[in-house]
């Protein structure tokens, strides 16, 4: 006989971890689902149980809290267009939301999965025959990396496009993990490790992010793909500039986490386009070349530096 | 199992399903409401998009059980009362409708998109909004453009904007613009495709595929595998030893690897069980032991001899791996070179492409009293029979195909495959019905796709602009089989002949064996990539001699009624016409060489073949044979084994049908593509079926004309040159004779019941009587040209098809909006090889086979697509038709690529354009320039 499989689908956070504690070592959660579904059909993801959290309608709220505007996880990309504050007060947001995969999927998958998606090499996104046939690699217990023959790193690439943006706005997360809630900068869940590129545990559930809403950000956002929809980034950047002249770089699609670097507006940005490219351990596992994608990094920001008005066009 | 509660299209269910189990297969499978379809199973084709409380979802990839008490709406519920839905009203009128399976999909994305469109600022934005929210929607047929006009006006019209447009009423049959006959039922997802066809008691098959590219099969154990409960049979490749091919000269294949892998992919053994999940299960249960031996992945390394390593196949004189060596020369060329005063040679190199069909191959088997019946996706029910019967050892008149609707060919589904030959084999052996459906991963390791391709073509011109040689030296990447190889390996050299004017002209081909998914026959076949080549080299010699590339080819074409230099008969051709108004409807002449850095137009032409004169099999049958039968009740029954793939071949036959007799299409039925209840016709290939099958009903029809003038003239004592047939009825002029159509029935029927009657084709003697005369012979050729524009990134690279204009001389549009249909779809594919499309391989392995990273256009990507019909009245065609399928394909790629010449000054030659590439280019043309 087939093993039998599990389903819950959680109406509250407390439902949720009750029913993940009673399948700690074989669970997963799903919010929209877009990502790890496909990562189940290809035999990526084989927990036995999956907890649905897309029904819990208290993460679903976009509010104002003093200075800061917080977005509950589970809302959905596509519905951040109806939510005027983030038009108004954070538009590359809402591009890079609207970048992400297709207007379909876009209709399901959530701003909290969003920045939970699994990060993606050309030699791991593949069903199971594929990976026993080319060997398989770091991040599915294969014990050498593909990408570049190395043994000791998986260099899968961080690919949220919300994420990018939200990390160069300082955002942070309040999740729910150990049975404590506490508030983290997002960029700080991310290890670098492609093998398990965050820090998280299992069972711990982001109930929403923060972005403050009085530093006046100015936010440029980018993404490379060879067609205008459907793709994960070969490169996403983001660039912020706040009110009192910093600045921040971050980029995605390049290295297993998101790479950030800060300044000024007075440094000299070439310097800091250097640091960011130096930063990135890119590698050929995406349908572009590695060479051009770090080639790509320094375009990309100079375009972003100068729609900015950091620089002369 | 789980029990879930919901609503589909406001009925409620109580349903088990399994925990993980996806929405679209409760639909498909246990709801049993099949015009969901299901393409890529990972959310990126959109064909399975169902509302789900009022929201459209991709039902591939949401649970089931996440639906519980909600309410799902699927495109059967569209329709009511009888009457379509208005945005599918629409997708009929406009002919936004080919294949069908990817429409359902399309159709629930729309109507959620309509609503939420603002219409405030201006007809452009309301288009980008309708390509931004339709371009998760894959279509591989239409171009998107007609999808895009029907959502357009639907939602104008909605929203009272414009008025619903009065139809005319039509009395004419050819020539008049028409949905496909099937339409309606397409577009209300009630047209089923072969996994929708569900046999009673099936059992579902699954495939173990090797993850060797070249290895000895030195053990297969299934004792594990057949202990799982719902198991039934487990079969391998011994069982089936007997060798098939499209074509005969290279029936390589077995249905399983019998005693050997040839590439990553081939079967090696196929499960029969209860269900789709245990035959998976049990695949994992097989135990094969192989010893891998030297593999060739490369066309290099199979053309060199192969030292003490084992061939590919065994067959073969030499110690290589090529299958095929094709050669032909005319006139002298080492002349050519020297009577040339400017001469230029380039290289070329193409990956494989995929045809990206919509639906995935799927097929279903079983047996009874009268032998084997299969329903299966296939362009080429009559090459399956024979197929079928020669490796199950049956005789022919034991089998019957049957092709349903099918989600687009390409000349994807036309050879016999080795998964039809197996659940016929399993359902012998379990003496059930077997069905099989492919997952787009194995779809695309069946591939029969463009083969990959090097090329090395040189071409001299005189100084006053004349094309003096053709040389090209060409090697093709075959993959582990056969298929169609032998003739594209000839295509790809023969059917450079034209449309230029050429006395010195010659290749030399060769099709290696390689250990990858084979390839075959796509979509122009054989010529595509040689085309591009020589349109560059065209573009190039203009660009030496300092003349416009318009002007250059129109000097240079060829003229109706005459004889290229390897003998193929011209007859009608409308090259001049088609360049002429592609240049005028680009404003070539004033914006040419007077756009900015970047911004470039290209211009290219091309030739192809109206179906292969000469059959696959070498036999005395006609290419085609139409039958009709009218009875009491004045309708005329059309069978023909002809198969409509989503071109709108049906249609076509009911028109022609239509015309001879001056009746109506409803009173036309059209059965096809049944190897029991249709007489031979050879299939969808080659672009064929308009003239052939065409002409084939025209002579059925003209033959029941006759016998209706017959009985008429008996009944009523008149000449029968003085009888009209139109408006259905039948009259003489002085209107002694005024016959309705079901009075005139009644005089023929009488005391004679139903008549009759058939019609056939059978192409003329052409060409000469040297070896490899018959590569590329055809009863008449199409001509094109496209005029490309583009913007380059001069900083990254990127290239952004802006326009296509097109024109393609289809001897005479018998359904103008079918053959628009065909141009853009034409335009759409080729752009996708341009920009996006490639076959990538890691040691033998494909990268990317699935929807997401194989990158067919999207709205988003594709250009605004400018159609032009060319009618140039072909004398053989059916009233001048010839087709409109694939020949329009090839102008499109080369004139893309000469557009980024004159954006950037970087010459292509490797597909696709990638901006790595031009930024590379550009860099050293700069490095060049300054030093």
């Amino acid at each position: 006989m087939i093993k039998e499989q599990l389903y819950f689908k959680a109406k509250s956070i407390e439902e949720a971890i009750i029913e993940a504690n009673n399948h700690i070592a074989n669970f997963r959660y799903i919010a929209g689902g877009t990502d790890v579904l496909v990562n189940k059909f290809q035999g990526n993801e084989n927990s036995k149980m999956l907890i649905d959290l897309s029904g819990i309608d208290s993460l679903k709220q976009i509010t104002i809290k003093g200075n800061q505007v917080e977005i509950g996880a589970l809302i959905i990309l596509d519905e951040l267009k109806n939510h005027k504050i983030i038009a108004e007060s954070f538009p590359a947001l809402f591009e890079a939301a609207h970048a992400v995969a297709s207007p379909m999927i876009r209709k399901t998958a959530t701003i909290g999965g969003n920045l939970l998606c699994e990060n993606r090499c050309t030699f791991y996104n593949q069903t199971e025959w594929w990976r026993k046939a080319a060997g398989y690699c770091l991040k599915c217990d294969g014990d050498i990396c593909i990408a570049t023959g190395g043994k000791n790193n998986c260099l899968s690439k961080f690919i949220s496009d919300t994420a990018v943006v939200l990390i160069s706005m300082n955002a942070s997360i309040e999740i729910f993990d150990n049975n404590q809630t506490s508030i983290i900068p997002l960029e700080s869940i991310y290890t670098g490790d492609g093998v398990n590129p965050r820090n998280l545990s299992n069972s711990a559930i982001i109930k929403s992010i923060f972005i403050s809403n009085d530093e006046g950000f100015t936010s440029v956002y980018k993404k490379l793909r060879q067609r205008e929809t459907l793709e994960f980034g070969s490169l996403i950047t983001a660039v912020t500039k706040s009110k009192n002249g910093k600045i921040k770089i971050v980029l995605g699609g390049v290295d297993p986490k998101p790479i950030v670097v800060e300044g000024i507006a007075n440094d000299d940005l070439n310097e800091l386009i250097i640091i960011a490219s130096k930063k990135a351990r890119t590698v050929d596992n995406d349908m572009y070349s590695r060479k051009y994608r770090k080639e790509m990094i320094s375009v990309y920001l100079k375009r972003s530096f100068q729609e900015l008005g950091l620089i002369l066009p | 199992m789980k029990q879930i509660n919901f609503k589909v299209n406001g009925k409620h269910y109580g349903l088990l399903v399994n925990s993980h189990e996806m929405l679209s297969t409760v639909i498909r499978e246990k709801v049993g409401l099949t015009g969901t379809k299901i393409g890529c199973e990972q959310g990126s084709c959109g064909a399975c998009t169902v509302l789900v409380n009022n929201k459209p979802v991709l039902s591939c990839i949401t649970p089931a059980l996440r639906c519980e008490n909600a309410e799902i709406i699927t495109i059967e519920a569209l329709a009511k009362d009888g009457k379509l839905h208005k945005l599918q009203e629409k997708f009929v009128e406009k002919g936004a409708i080919q294949c069908g399976f990817c429409t359902p999909g399309m159709v629930m994305t729309a109507l959620s998109l309509a609503p939420t469109l603002n219409k405030d600022e201006g007809l452009e934005s309301m288009m980008h909004q309708i390509k931004d929210g339709l371009s998760g929607n894959l279509c591989r047929c239409t171009g998107y453009k007609k999808v895009i006009e029907a959502v357009a006006e639907y939602a104008l019209e909605d929203a009272n904007i414009i008025e619903k447009p009065k139809k005319p009423i039509e009395t004419k049959s050819v020539g008049v613009s028409r949905p496909y006959i099937e339409a309606e039922k397409k577009v209300k997802g009630a047209a089923d495709y072969a996994d929708d066809i569900v046999m009673k008691n099936a059992l579902h098959c699954k495939f173990l595929r090797s993850i060797y590219p070249h290895a000895k099969i030195e053990k297969i154990d299934t004792s594990e595998a057949l202990k799982l409960e719902g198991v039934h049979y487990i079969a391998i490749g011994k069982e089936l030893p007997i060798t098939f091919g499209v074509l005969p000269i290279s029936a390589d294949e077995t249905a399983m690897a019998v005693d050997k892998v040839r590439y990553i992919g081939e079967i090696v053994a196929a499960v029969a069980a209860d269900s789709e999940e245990i035959a998976a299960e049990a695949c994992k249960l097989i135990y094969v032991h192989y010893k891998p031996i030297k593999e060739f992945l490369k066309i290099d390394d199979s053309l060199n001899d192969i030292g003490t390593n084992e061939k590919i196949h065994a067959a073969g004189k030499f110690n290589n791996n090529i299958h095929k060596k094709a050669e032909l020369r005319f006139g002298d060329q080492q002349q050519g070179l020297k009577d040339a005063d400017i001469t230029t040679k380039m290289s070329f190199e193409f990956l494989g492409i995929n045809h990206g069909f919509t639906e995935p191959h799927a097929a279903t088997a079983f047996w009874d009293e009268n032998g084997l019946t299969i329903t299966t996706a296939t362009q080429v029910p009559h090459y399956l029979h024979r197929a079928l019967a020669k490796v199950l050892e049956v005789p022919l008149n034991r089998v019957r195909v049957i092709k349903p609707y099918l989600g687009g060919g390409f000349g994807g589904k036309s050879d016999p495959f080795p998964h039809e030959m197996i659940v016929s084999h399993l359902a012998r052996k379990t003496g059930r019905p077997v069905r099989v459906r492919l997952s787009r991963e194995e779809v695309f390791l069946t591939n029969h796709g463009r083969h990959p391709s090097k090329l090395s073509v040189e071409m001299g011109i005189s100084k006053d602009g004349f094309f003096k040689v053709l040389d090209a030296d060409i090697a093709i990447d075959g993959g582990a089989y056969g298929s169609f190889g032998i003739v594209t390996s000839y295509y790809n050299g023969v059917l450079l002949q034209a449309p230029y004017k050429l006395d010195n002209f010659g290749f030399r081909t060769y099709r290696v064996y390689t250990n990858k998914p084979q390839c075959g026959a796509m979509r122009g076949h054989g010529a595509v990539n040689s085309r591009y080549a020589v349109e560059s080299l065209i573009d190039d010699l203009a660009n030496k001699i300092n003349v416009d590339p318009c002007e250059l080819r129109l000097k240079n074409f060829l003229d109706s009624n005459t004889q290229t230099v390897g003998q193929y008969r011209i007859t009608s051709n409308g090259s001049r016409e088609s360049l002429l108004k592609v240049m005028d409807q680009s404003k070539w002449n004033e914006r040419i060489g007077k756009l900015e850095t970047g911004h470039g137009l290209g211009v290219a032409c091309g030739f192809f073949i109206s179906g292969s004169a000469l059959p696959i099999i070498w036999n005395e049958l006609p290419q085609s044979v139409v039958h009709l039968k009218l009875d009491f009740d004045g309708r005329v029954l059309i069978t023909s084994g002809s198969s409509d793939i989503g071109q709108g071949s049906d249609t076509m036959l009911a028109i022609i049908v239509a015309e001879v007799l001056g009746i109506s299409m409803d009173k036309i039925f059209v059965l096809a593509a049944d190897t029991l209840l249709t007489p031979v016709d050879f299939g969808s290939y080659s672009s064929r079926v308009t003239f052939m099958a065409g002409n084939a009903a025209k002579d059925a029809a003209e033959n029941l004309k006759k016998e209706i003038l017959d009985a008429v003239v008996k009944a009523k004592g008149i000449n029968s040159d003085e009888l009209n047939f139109g408006n259905n009825r039948v009259f003489s002029n002085d209107k002694t004779v005024d016959l309705s159509w079901d009075e005139t029935i009644e005089i023929l029927t009488a005391k004679r019941g139903a008549v009759c009657v058939s019609g056939k084709y059978i192409s003329p003697k052409l060409g000469g009587d040297f070896k490899g005369a018959g590569a590329g012979l055809s009863p008449s050729y199409t001509f094109g040209a496209c005029v490309a524009e583009v913007k380059v990134d001069t900083e990254t690279g990127h290239v952004k098809v802006l326009n296509v204009w097109g024109a393609h001389d289809c001897g005479k549009a018998l359904n103008p909006m079918a053959v628009e249909g065909q141009l853009e779809g034409s335009w759409h594919m080729g752009a996708g090889q341009a920009i996006s499309e490639q076959m990538k391989y890691y040691k033998g392995l494909l990268l990317n086979n699935n929807f997401l990273e194989y990158k067919i256009p999207t709205t988003l990507d594709t250009p605004d697509i400018h159609a032009n019909i060319i009618e140039t009245m072909d004398p053989e065609g059916p009233f001048g038709a010839k087709e409109s399928g694939e020949g329009a394909i090839h102008p499109v790629i080369p004139a893309i690529a000469n557009a980024v010449f004159k954006a950037v000054g970087v010459r292509i030659t490797q597909l696709p354009i990638s901006a790595e590439d031009v930024l590379a280019k550009m860099k050293e043309n700069q490095i060049s320039k300054e030093n």
